[in-house]
């Protein structure tokens, strides 16, 4: 009984699942159709550039600044003991640049842009303001979908370049007042370790997480059913599928090209 | 081929298994103002929606102007829907903008025009609908009654040749009702412009239409004059017109 409760629940999450994933691509396929001749609404995409973008330096710097003050506590009794100051910079750069950064970002933005992006659109689809501008002739995929999609892929891969810099002004921060590494052996420990690379590494991360987010958010936000019951699942899944792969893309992406 | 300007045929709906139309069946001349009649979840919104192909039908057939409708993709139904606006029973106004940019809108999209020219031709549609002075107001900021006036500019706004009115006085002050009823019949009139109407308002029904389809158990059980319908000897009809609880009619939920 119990054997086939645990089956039948495995084959419906397996179902539910392979249905998620190529709605999504479905989807994704659209919005590439859409882009093709581009014509993209100005307003909406300068609106969401903004709203997604802007306000979300704060947040982000904040994680970011963190971000790299831990790397630098951790590093830095190591390199310590072993009179190595000179690769602390190297120690804190090189995980921020190529790991936390990237990700520690992504999931903030999924956790402020990605879920209010669902619940946006999750409740205009239940108040039926999409169907309203299919009744204009407008189609939402064009005019809602897209502007998004580009709006959130561009400011994750603008707001994961603010965040290196500011993750490493953090690291240097901490190295100087907590450590009492000199600024300039911090400079030339990441001058002479960390290569162009290392940044570039973090940023195409940052291009594959954005559109990670954007797609799931989006995807939830136009196939909710149910009113507020359905809206609150919709951001849920939506968050729990961005931060799924971004896990799955992180690994996949330093496995194959780390 | 249909020689009807709007044609139902045979048409069938259910939702999870439920059957909602059972073969229902309506043809709309041009001009006219046909009224949609019946109980609640009765199909009278389904009906409409599928003329514009925000639902499927299961089976049957709809025409419009001389060509088949029901099977175009979703793709192919911009043409259509610019000819056929719909007001919705909920309004459907974007929560993230301001009436004047909602009219504007489908103006900035197909229009052609700027959007400070939209927004300008927006406000003058607003006059129209007695909301000139909201115009700058967000649709949460508003009445039921005043969200549901702007849609109204927001559809008039392509000039459609048909308009499709889900409950247009559902949830509006007696006045405003009168006024959304004057108004549909001087676009019929004056315009020539085809309305089916979707209502549960007597003095609408009896004010305004040219015919009522009175949707019963998912077909359409009759099509009469105002006039024919109040003197029909149907009981279900009587029950329905006179608002009496007690009766024949098949009411399901109660």
């Amino acid at each position: 009984m119990i054997g086939e409760r645990l089956v039948s629940g495995i084959g419906a999450s397996a179902l539910r699942i392979t249905q998620e994933v190529g709605g999504i691509v479905v989807l994704t396929g659209q919005v590439l159709r859409a882009l093709v001749p581009p014509r993209i609404d100005g307003r909406e995409l300068v609106k969401n550039l903004h709203k997604m973008g802007n306000r979300s330096v704060p947040i982000v710097a904040l994680t970011a600044f963190f971000a790299g003050a831990l790397m630098m506590l951790q590093a830095g009794p190591f390199v310590k003991k072993f009179g190595a100051t000179s690769l602390a910079g190297w120690g804190a750069g090189y995980a921020v640049l190529r790991e936390i950064g990237p990700i520690l970002i992504a999931l903030m933005f999924s956790g402020r842009v990605g879920a209010n992006n669902t619940a946006e659109l999750s409740t205009m689809t239940v108040t039926e303001q999409l169907d309203g501008l299919r009744a204009l002739a407008i189609d939402p995929v064009k005019f809602l979908v897209v502007p998004r999609v580009i709006a959130m892929m561009v400011m994750l891969v603008a707001l994961t370049v603010i965040g290196d810099l500011v993750a490493l002004a953090g690291a240097t921060l901490v190295g100087r007042v907590m450590l009492g590494i000199d600024w300039s052996t911090m400079y030339y420990s990441f001058a002479d370790n960390l290569t162009p690379y290392d940044f570039l590494h973090g940023v195409y991360k940052s291009i594959a997480f954005g559109a990670a987010i954007a797609m799931s958010s989006c995807y939830f936000g136009v196939t909710v059913r149910g009113g507020a019951v359905g809206v609150g699942k919709a951001v849920n899944a939506a968050v729990v599928a961005a931060a799924v792969s971004i896990m799955l893309l992180d690994f996949f992406l330093t496995y194959l090209t780390g | 081929m249909s020689t009807a300007f709007i044609e139902f045929r045979g048409v069938t709906k259910a939702f999870s298994g439920k059957p909602v139309l059972r073969g229902m069946s309506l043809a709309v001349d041009k001009g006219e103002v046909m009224f949609i009649i019946g109980t609640s979840g009765v199909g009278k919104s389904v009906t409409i929606k599928h003329l514009i192909g925000l639902l499927r039908i299961d089976e049957g057939e709809i025409w419009f102007d001389g060509a088949r409708v029901d099977q175009l993709p979703e793709r192919a139904l911009a043409p259509l829907r610019k000819r056929i606006g719909m007001v919705f029973q909920s309004s459907t106004l974007f929560d993230s903008m301001t009436l004047a940019e909602n009219v504007a809108l489908p103006l900035r999209k197909h229009g052609k025009l700027s959007h400070n020219d939209a927004l300008a031709e927006a406000r003058e549609r607003l006059a129209q609908v007695y909301m000139a002075e909201y115009a700058d107001r967000y649709p949460a900021e508003l009445s039921d009654g005043m969200r549901k006036r702007a849609a109204i500019a927001r559809t008039l706004a392509l000039s459609p040749e048909v308009v499709l009115f889900d409950e247009p006085t559902t949830g509006l002050d007696p006045v405003s009702a009168r006024r959304v009823d004057r108004l549909i019949r001087e676009l019929a009139d004056k315009l020539g412009m085809t309305a089916i109407v979707v209502s549960h308002d007597p003095p609408s029904i009896f004010g305004v239409a040219d015919r009522v389809a009175f949707l019963y158990r998912g077909v359409v059980h009759v099509v009469a004059t105002p006039a024919e319908l109040r003197a029909s000897p149907d009981p279900v009809v009587q029950q329905f017109i006179t608002g009496r609880s007690k009766g024949p009619m098949e009411t399901p939920g109660f």
